[in-house]
């Protein structure tokens, strides 16, 4: 078309099909990208008549053009031949626009909008970002095909439609199918075009569908015949849906016997998330339900929904999954027989063996896609189109084609197929999903086991120790055997059992322990606190006499003989006879007053209790004892500070009077009217500020008293100063020239050689790195850290600038450089304002930026530098020429 | 030091606020008179048409070669220029 003829927006569409991407077409640009579009099209002109012969003229025919240049003339091929006149120009551009093809999509380039080629399961309308031209061209070209394939659809939906291809109320399958309809053998012709764009592999090539690829003018009847074999595939792929989520989850659930198509759907549809409206329902339905884990990798375009064509939808689709193959392969065998028994294999066949030839022709193909191919026909390759049909473009660009008028078709039968069909399809997705829950839940479960084993050890573990305590605890509150043991086992010795007949000796026995058992509850209830019942743990005489008495009237002739024994045995039967006296014994029984337990017998929990008490109580102790201890520490921690902070204030003190009383007796020897004394308030006064004279009281006695006695250049003597009488501090070093001439260092800045303009400086700071060249001469240096008094000169120099973080003197270099990182160009450019050019010890500075990777891999230490430096002495002793200077451009030996 | 004059110079040190479109290197005063014809009055309206042109620098060297008829230098300083400024300041 001429070029003048064309709007902004066709003028902007055609630059981008030509791979290049324009800027706004405004009145002033027109004509720019009116050139540029003449000298792209002269270049695709060609590359066209190199790559294709028949392309420029828009013929169907093309020949396999896998090679990239193919692209170019595919594009342009297309354009010219399939593009509709005017018209579609807009409507391709409007789908081309939102049809973002993400770099992975080559194939993606299917209507944006009508996305129904669910290429992938994150195609999406994203900008395409390849920028590159030929890549990029080539998928424009084959966007360009698909898309006029798009506007086909929308002219004439009735032809197609008879064939059963449901289009559904989408529009793109609506557009996919009259394009099919005008297309006809158009656009066999187009997809054999596209074909060649398609760079990937042609894995079908093997299966057969080379044929298909070659076969540009055949009918779609012939396509029929050809379809079988995929029909197989398209069945597995139906199985393969059910398990994949996809987008358009409502039609899970259906099943469509004839659904291969609406497998490749529902493939395409899940895949292209994005894409939701294109697809009817019943398309999704159908392929959906029995292939919901295909949902991924489904590059195929073939939403077509209809049964019969999805065929070759399905095999497109499933393409897309190479990554669920295995798994699709095993459901989808299943699932796919099942629907080829289910399916009807009208007229879709040729459509999709249609699209299976341009699969074929265009898909790209790793192996597996061949091998998935070549498995059509036996029924198990459908899982392994998966995900090689990703890589391919070109297939789905024909493929979208194709399944829009599937898909149109489709809409009206496959209603009516689908519910009958639909039943037998659903439980074997449903099979299938059971299967995978099952599995799941399998996993669950052993995991499950696995939890409740290790919580089952632990309960059992302190359900152990629990008892083991209690046990524990039970063992010693009891003490008392059972009566008889105890009469068996009695402290009396063998007196006992030889003056008492067996009767006698078990009344008294069973008496005493009687006794004892009473004893021992009495004491018992009063140690736990129950003081109301019992005032005190031990009982009278009397009552204990009466107590057993009511227990048996036997043991009344045995009373005082148990007595007796009680006070014989030296053992500690549990009785203890208390007489008037608490401490002495009882020696008689006429002594006893009260009895009393020894082993008292708690009840549990009252034991348990007063155990738990216990080992609070130590508990408690114990963390206090360890608070006490911490806090000792840290008390002893802090005074520890505060003493060195102490000393420290004091040195420092000490070092500023030093300071003083030298610069007074500096002072004084040039004015001779000076005292060379300072009294020593005075100085104080001078030196601390009259806020802090309270504060600071005791660090100046310190320091006082630390001068008099270390100080030895500082004499303490009293003076009498205007009638009052001071102690004063007397400096008394004489002569500090050499001091002086330490104190002054040889390296000084001695001002600008020049000013710094465009000139001679570049205009802004390019790198934060500088070399800084002439600062020094190695041969005349002296002493172990000249480079330090070198640092210190840069920074002083560059004091305002807080920016340096890293300086490396180089001590070996001839020139005498010094290398400073900043942290930032700007403070880089400051530094180098305030270095380039100056004097520094008679020698002229030189400043140069450098790079940044450079300098780290000098310095690799500099990576982490980030703090700036700072002068180490405040008095800035480099610059003191500067300061003194009346004027800081009066440099020696300036030019 | 680059080759760059010292009206490029200049240019590229400070944002161009307002500066007529004659301190654009390259464009002098013929040049400059005529983009002002087309509209162009200021620096920062060929910035606009540089920036609409996305930098590219084929186009945006065609359309100054349209627009005011500028020789190959002067559209490569100008354009050389422009783009450093972006570099610089945008």
């Amino acid at each position: 078309m001429a070029a003048a003829q064309l709007t902004d927006e066709e003028l902007f569409s055609e630059l981008k099909r030509l791979g290049f991407i324009p800027g706004p077409v405004t009145e002033n640009t027109r004509p720019v990208y009116l050139k540029k579009l003449k000298k792209l099209r002269e270049d695709q002109q060609q590359r066209g008549s190199r790559a294709s012969k028949g392309r420029n003229s828009g013929t169907t025919t093309t020949t396999n053009n896998n090679s990239s240049s193919g692209g170019g003339s595919a594009a342009g091929a297309s354009g010219s031949g399939a593009r509709p006149p005017g018209g579609d120009v807009t409507h391709l551009d409007a789908n081309k626009s939102p049809g973002g093809r993400p770099a992975l999509g080559e194939k993606r380039h299917g209507a944006p909008g009508k996305v129904v080629l669910g290429f992938s399961s994150d195609e999406s309308d994203v900008e395409i970002s390849q920028k590159k031209r030929g890549l990029y061209g080539s998928r424009r070209e084959r966007a360009s095909v698909l898309q006029h394939q798009q506007p086909g659809p929308n002219v004439t939906p009735a032809a197609r439609r008879s064939k059963g291809l449901g289009a559904g109320s989408s529009s793109p399958l609506g557009l996919l199918e009259e394009r099919r309809n005008i297309m006809g053998s158009p656009w066999w012709g187009d997809r054999a075009k596209l074909h060649p764009p398609g760079a990937e592999g042609r894995g079908y090539a093997e299966s057969g569908n080379s044929d298909y690829r070659n076969d540009v003018d055949r009918e779609s009847r012939t396509v029929n015949g050809s379809r079988s074999p995929f029909t197989p595939s398209s069945g597995k792929f139906a199985g393969g849906y059910s398990d994949s989520e996809e987008e358009d989850d409502e039609e899970e659930e259906e099943e469509d016997a004839s659904e291969v198509g609406r497998y490749r759907d529902r493939r395409l549809s899940s895949r292209r998330s994005h894409s939701k409206s294109p697809l009817p329902p019943p398309f999704h339905e159908g392929a959906r339900g029995a292939e919901s884990d295909r949902e991924k990798a489904r590059g195929g375009v073939i939403r077509a929904d209809d049964k019969p064509g999805t065929a070759g939808l399905d095999i497109g689709g499933d393409r897309g999954e190479e990554e669920d193959e295995a798994r699709k392969r095993g459901q989808g065998s299943k699932l796919g027989s099942g629907f080829l028994r289910n399916r009807s294999f009208p007229l879709h066949a040729d459509l999709v063996s249609g699209i299976m030839g341009e699969f074929g022709g265009s898909s790209s193909g790793p192996t597996s896609y061949n091998n998935n191919h070549v498995n059509c026909g036996s029924d198990d390759g459908v899982g392994g189109f998966g995900a090689g049909l990703r890589s391919r473009y070109s297939a789905y660009s024909s493929l979208p084609a194709t399944y829009r008028l599937n898909h149109s078709n489709h809409a009206a039968p496959n209603h009516s197929y689908g519910q009958t069909s639909r039943k037998p399809k659903l439980p074997v997705p449903e099979d299938e999903l059971l299967q995978q829950f099952r599995r799941e839940e399998v996993s669950a479960s052993g995991g499950f086991s696995a939890h409740y084993l290790s919580m089952i050890l632990l309960t059992a573990a302190c359900l152990f120790f629990v008892l083991l305590g209690l046990m524990y605890l039970r063992m010693r509150g009891s003490g008392e055997a059972v009566v008889d043991v105890v009469t068996k086992n009695h402290p009396f010795g063998n007196e006992f059992d030889n003056s008492y007949a067996d009767e006698q000796k078990d009344v008294i026995l069973k008496l005493l322990l009687h006794l004892h058992d009473h004893l021992a509850k009495i004491a018992g209830e009063h140690d736990c606190g129950d003081h109301v019942q019992h005032s005190n743990r031990n009982i009278s005489y009397t009552e204990a006499f009466e107590y057993l008495m009511l227990h048996s009237p036997e043991y009344e002739d045995f009373w005082d003989t148990a007595m007796e024994w009680l006070i014989r045995s030296g053992e500690d039967v549990g009785i203890r006879l208390i007489g008037s006296h608490p401490e002495e014994s009882v020696t008689n029984v006429s002594q006893i007053l009260c009895l009393e337990s020894t082993h008292p017998r708690m009840s549990f929990i009252c034991r348990f209790r007063r155990a738990f008490f216990t080992v609070i109580y130590r508990l408690l102790l114990f963390v206090a004892g360890v608070g006490v201890m911490c806090g000792v520490l840290y008390y002893m921690k802090y005074r520890w500070r505060k003493e060195e902070e102490d000393t420290r204030q004091m040195y420092d003190m000490v070092e500023r009077i030093i300071d003083v009383l030298r610069s007074h007796s500096e002072a004084c020897l040039e004015n001779k009217d000076l005292q060379p004394y300072l009294p020593i308030p005075h100085v104080r006064d001078s030196l601390i500020q009259p806020q802090d004279r309270k504060k600071m009281k005791k660090v100046w006695e310190r320091a006082v008293k630390f001068l008099s006695t270390n100080e030895s250049r500082i004499r303490t003597e009293t003076q009498r100063i205007k009638g009052e009488d001071f102690l004063v501090w007397r400096w008394t070093q004489p002569s500090l020239s050499c001091d002086k001439m330490s104190a002054i260092p040889p390296k000084v800045w001695q001002g600008k050689a020049f000013p710094l303009d465009r000139r001679n400086s570049p205009p802004n700071s390019l790198t934060p790195c500088l070399k800084i060249r002439n600062m020094f001469d190695p041969v005349m240096e002296v002493g172990e850290n000249w480079h330090l008094a070198i640092q210190e000169a840069i920074l002083e120099k560059c004091s305002d600038n807080d920016g340096i973080v890293h300086i490396a003197v180089d001590k070996n270099s001839r020139e005498g450089c010094v290398y400073v990182k900043c942290l930032s160009a700007e403070h880089s450019g400051k530094a180098f304002k305030a270095l380039h050019g100056s004097w520094f010890d008679g020698k002229l500075v030189t400043v140069k930026y450098l790079r940044l990777d450079r300098y780290h891999q000098r310095f690799p230490q500099a990576l982490a530098c980030n703090t700036p430096l700072k002068p180490s002495s405040k008095l800035m002793s480099t610059l003191s020429h500067l300061r003194l200077r009346s004027s800081p451009a009066g440099s020696p030996g300036f030019s | 030091m680059s080759s760059t004059s010292q009206k490029h110079k200049e240019f590229v040190a400070e944002p161009m606020g307002e500066k007529s479109v004659m301190a654009l290197a390259g464009i002098g005063e013929v040049l400059g008179k005529r983009l002002e014809e087309k509209g162009f009055d200021k620096a920062y309206v060929v910035l606009g048409q540089f920036l609409v042109l996305k930098k590219d620098e084929e186009l945006f060297r065609d359309w100054l070669k349209d627009t005011c008829g500028a020789n190959a230098k002067q559209q490569g300083d100008c354009y050389s220029c422009l783009r450093e400024w972006c570099d610089s300041f945008l």
